[in-house]
């Protein structure tokens, strides 16, 4: 199983649900699978799952789909914890697993390469239904589960390491292009002002 | 006039705790308060981020790698804990409080040092109408009286 296979099949289910990404390949080939203007494409290492925490927990009707990777969960591991205490059921986490820092372009292996699994670490944090997955059918299932259902889902996508994102045009979106274009279209479809004006 | 106190966030908290206008949303970490606080904020809540001083180190990455380059209003509540107006708590503190205004000033982060209660309420409306104007984090540090 590889990432970009996993976002072919989440793109088309996207209707209204807003997507945060991280960095590299969850950026990159999300990017390019999809462009609703409900992605905030955050990009730097270890934000993005506190940002998906803060998004679900300011529209509690909304599903917020995080997109992870080993790494970047690995560098912020006191997400967990809040995250289990919080528990927002609109919340999925997706958490790309290839066991390496692919950004290095040498592959440097991360922990769970080695002895460090992130399901049991969530589970140990308090993220009692934190699974694994590990074959396309399996991803698909709890994908979906995860977008139709009411609970917190929290899925450690186990992958091999791809580069494909490498041959990827990278997306040349402003971080403030896709903060206006998000904000925007949370007016419009949750009917309220975001920002406040000018003071 | 707030009550006088050792550090700010032991009477702040239990305020904010007691008020149902507000949601108190408890972090394991000050890097994360400024993620999460950021996810709220884009979603149009408004944000307030309670930390001590040393809290400010630990969120230097999250404050500009998110805060600052998606450009998100964050009102950053300081204990500032180790400043030279502070009242008690220099003997462990006054080397971390010593860079805190220099860092907020390398964070490009606007500021104010409150050392007593007054004219509180018309400081606290300024630095929610400088966030929401710049659209960027901005801090209030509370030293002097706050840390009797």
């Amino acid at each position: 199983m590889i990432r970009f296979d996993c976002l072919t099949l989440l793109a088309p289910r996207i209707t209204d649900q807003l997507v945060v990404t991280s960095l590299s390949g969850q950026k990159i080939e999300w990017a390019s699978l999809s462009q609703h203007p409900g992605n905030l494409l955050v990009g730097t290492m270890g934000t993005a799952l506190g940002v998906g925490i803060g998004l679900a927990i300011g529209l509690p009707e909304r599903k917020v789909i995080v997109l992870e990777s080993d790494g970047s969960v690995l560098l912020s591991l006191f997400n967990l914890a809040t995250l289990a205490n919080l528990g927002p059921k609109n919340l999925v986490v997706l958490v790309f697993d290839n066991q390496v820092y692919s950004g290095t372009r040498i592959s440097e292996p991360t922990a769970t390469a080695g002895k460090t699994d992130l399901t049991m670490m969530a589970r140990g944090a308090g993220i009692e239904q934190a699974i694994t997955v590990r074959d396309l059918a399996a991803f698909e299932r709890e994908m979906e589960a995860g977008l139709n259902g009411a609970e917190l889902k929290f899925i450690v996508c186990k992958i091999e390491e791809s580069v494909g994102h490498r041959e990827i045009t990278r997306t040349d979106l402003d971080p403030l292009e896709n903060k206006y274009q998000f904000v925007r279209y949370l007016e419009r479809t949750e009917g309220r002002p975001i920002f406040r004006g000018r003071g | 006039m707030l009550p006088t106190y050792r550090r700010p966030g032991s009477v702040i908290l239990p305020l904010l705790r007691d008020d149902p206008a507000f949601t108190l949303v408890p972090v394991a970490s000050e890097s994360e308060a400024i993620t999460i606080g950021a996810g709220a904020a884009l979603a149009g809540k408004q944000v307030a981020i309670y930390i001590e001083c040393t809290g400010l180190y630990v969120s230097c990455y999250t404050l500009v790698s998110i805060a600052r380059r998606y450009g998100v209003p964050l009102l950053l509540i300081v204990g500032y804990l180790g400043g030279m107006a502070d009242q008690r708590n220099n003997n462990v503190y006054a080397v971390s409080g010593a860079y805190i205004e220099p860092l907020l000033q390398a964070l490009q982060i606007q500021f104010q040092v409150l050392q007593t209660g007054d004219r509180l309420e018309a400081n606290i409306q300024d630095a929610v109408r400088q966030m929401h104007a710049l659209k960027l984090p901005v801090a209030l540090l509370f030293s002097g009286d706050f840390t009797r």
